[in-house]
């Protein structure tokens, strides 16, 4: 059965409506720890919009880019509190299935709201832009 | 009439407030008002509107512009009537002066620090310090239970009471005595890494929230409880239920937003009932008792990372697990111990301890921390 071009759109936008309208979670603990939506502006590989799930264990930040989609695995991040700084590597794959290696580098904005974001750059061997996501 | 009602508030003056932060709330101001600015009213009392979780004065303040109307903020209705004051202690037509912090946004609003009746002079809604004194004590024995554990609320025919004005009203580790305001909020910012031994990112989240005044306190924006050892440092007190029968103890609080916890003293283990404490952290935690002499152990896992568990914000995470040890030397004294271990937020294990003091024959303060009295 061949579904109609404009209810394809529906689920897509019904899951970013759900995504807007859900409130955010406050979070006091360790600042990284959650759920984060945005973008990383100019990927061809992954598309624009990105996904961030991260933990912390207490020692280390574990976590995946994409859950669910292309579970891209967190290999290194870290957080420097001096500046809230975010550095975050990861393997990945293009379309082709070549290996890419996603360097993120990003600062906490509005460290004390529930939905602080993490603003900065992504880039990998093929392409490199803004990266902005915000915790859920 | 008046004269009565003034020579009342002046005598009730005694209780004074001493400077910007001497008044122990249930929770910070810092979030609506900026405490490192100060303004004065002078004007006449248009309405008092005396309901949780702030009483508000509102007076008319004649400037060039005009007449202008000012509310004026104070404590709770239930902290100032526990120091004696009244919704009627002032009326419309009444002239009065007011010292006290403007409000971030500008608005006309004021946290009233000091409030007096222009005419004597005399300074009105006064509530009492944080305890600072030794505390008030008689030569009461501990109230025991036939087993010999001590009692830790009220026996069954004695009268009721609860548990209330901490000797702290602030964590910080034991030996450690940096000099804070009743809030949490470090005179010294450069105090932080001496006040717990937290991670580089928890106590950068530390500086963070003493820079920014405890004006993000989740206790104070949302209403959220004060949870883990923060239930033990409000002056609205708590108050014991002891449920010997079902081997359990309610631990009530007179603040946030009337919670209660549960301590489990029948060997239970300390999880939730789908099937352990990551599917349901709580504010409070799960507690699970026992004594050891004359002290009852609790041992507290399974929070959230919803709220701040001190009230000057040292962060913690959902690895949080509290050793509470309550005891009760004497009739009138509770004396509370916590050890904080957390590795997701310190480097090491921690301890607190202080005092409460039994109020008795007092019901436990029906304070919410939205307005009840509608």
């Amino acid at each position: 059965m061949k579904i109609p071009r404009s209810l394809k759109t529906v689920p897509a936008f019904c899951a970013l409506a759900l995504a807007l309208t859900l409130p955010v979670v406050a979070q006091e603990g360790f600042p990284l720890k959650g759920s984060w939506i945005g973008v990383w502006e100019g990927n061809t590989q992954q598309g624009n919009d990105v996904l961030l799930v991260m933990n912390w264990d207490g020692k280390n930040i574990s976590g995946t880019i994409n859950p669910g989609t292309d579970n891209i695995k967190i290999d290194k991040a870290s957080l420097d509190p001096n500046g809230w700084k975010v550095h975050i590597e990861a393997d990945a794959k293009n379309k082709q299935g070549a290996a890419l290696r996603y360097v993120i580098d990003g600062t906490i904005q509005n460290l004390e709201q529930p939905n602080r974001g993490i603003v900065g750059t992504w880039q990998n061997q093929s392409g490199k832009g803004k990266f902005e996501v915000h915790r859920q | 009439m008046k004269a009565n009602r003034l020579l009342i508030t002046g005598s009730l003056g005694i209780a004074v407030f001493v400077g910007a932060t001497a008044a122990w709330a249930h929770h910070a101001i810092q979030g609506k008002f900026d405490v490192s600015k100060n303004t004065e009213l002078t004007g006449v009392v248009t309405y008092v509107d005396w309901r949780n979780p702030h009483a508000h004065i509102f007076m008319n303040v004649t400037g060039k512009g005009g007449v202008l109307n000012y509310a004026v903020e104070l404590e709770s209705p239930v902290e100032l009537e526990m120091d004696g004051w009244k919704g009627n202690t002032l009326r419309p037509g009444d002239k009065i002066s007011v010292k006290g912090y403007p409000s971030r946004d500008r608005s006309r609003q004021v946290w009233g620090v000091d409030v007096r009746d222009t005419a004597s002079g005399s300074q009105l809604f006064t509530a009492k310090l944080a305890k600072t004194g030794p505390l008030h004590t008689t030569e009461r024995p501990t109230p025991r239970w036939p087993d010999g554990h001590p009692a830790l609320g009220s026996l069954p025919g004695a009268a009721d009471g609860y548990w209330t004005n901490p000797t702290k009203t602030y964590l910080q580790e034991d030996g450690a005595n940096m000099k804070m305001d009743e809030y949490g909020a470090l005179a010294n910012i450069e105090d932080a890494a001496k006040v717990a031994p937290m991670q580089p990112w928890a106590l950068g989240v530390y500086k963070d929230r003493q820079q920014r005044q405890l004006r993000d306190d989740p206790m104070f924006i949302n209403c959220k409880p004060p949870g883990g050892p923060r239930q033990y440092q409000s002056r609205l007190g708590i108050q014991f239920i002891e449920d010997r029968q079902r081997k359990r103890y309610f631990v009530l609080l007179g603040s946030g937003n009337h919670n209660y916890r549960i301590i489990y003293t029948d060997g239970r283990k300390p999880v939730g009932l789908v099937g352990g404490d990551d599917d349901n952290p709580l504010y409070y935690g799960r507690s699970v008792g026992h004594w050891e002499g004359d002290t009852l152990v609790v041992e507290v896992t399974g929070f959230n990372e919803d709220f701040w568990f001190t009230n000057g914000g040292i962060p913690h995470t959902s690895d949080l697990h509290l050793t509470e040890r309550f005891s009760r030397p004497n009739f009138d004294t509770l004396h509370y111990e916590v050890k904080v271990e957390d590795p997701g937020a310190f480097t090491r294990p921690w301890s607190a301890s202080w005092d409460l003091q039994w109020n008795g024959g007092a019901t436990l303060p029906s304070y919410f921390c939205q307005n009840n009295r509608q």
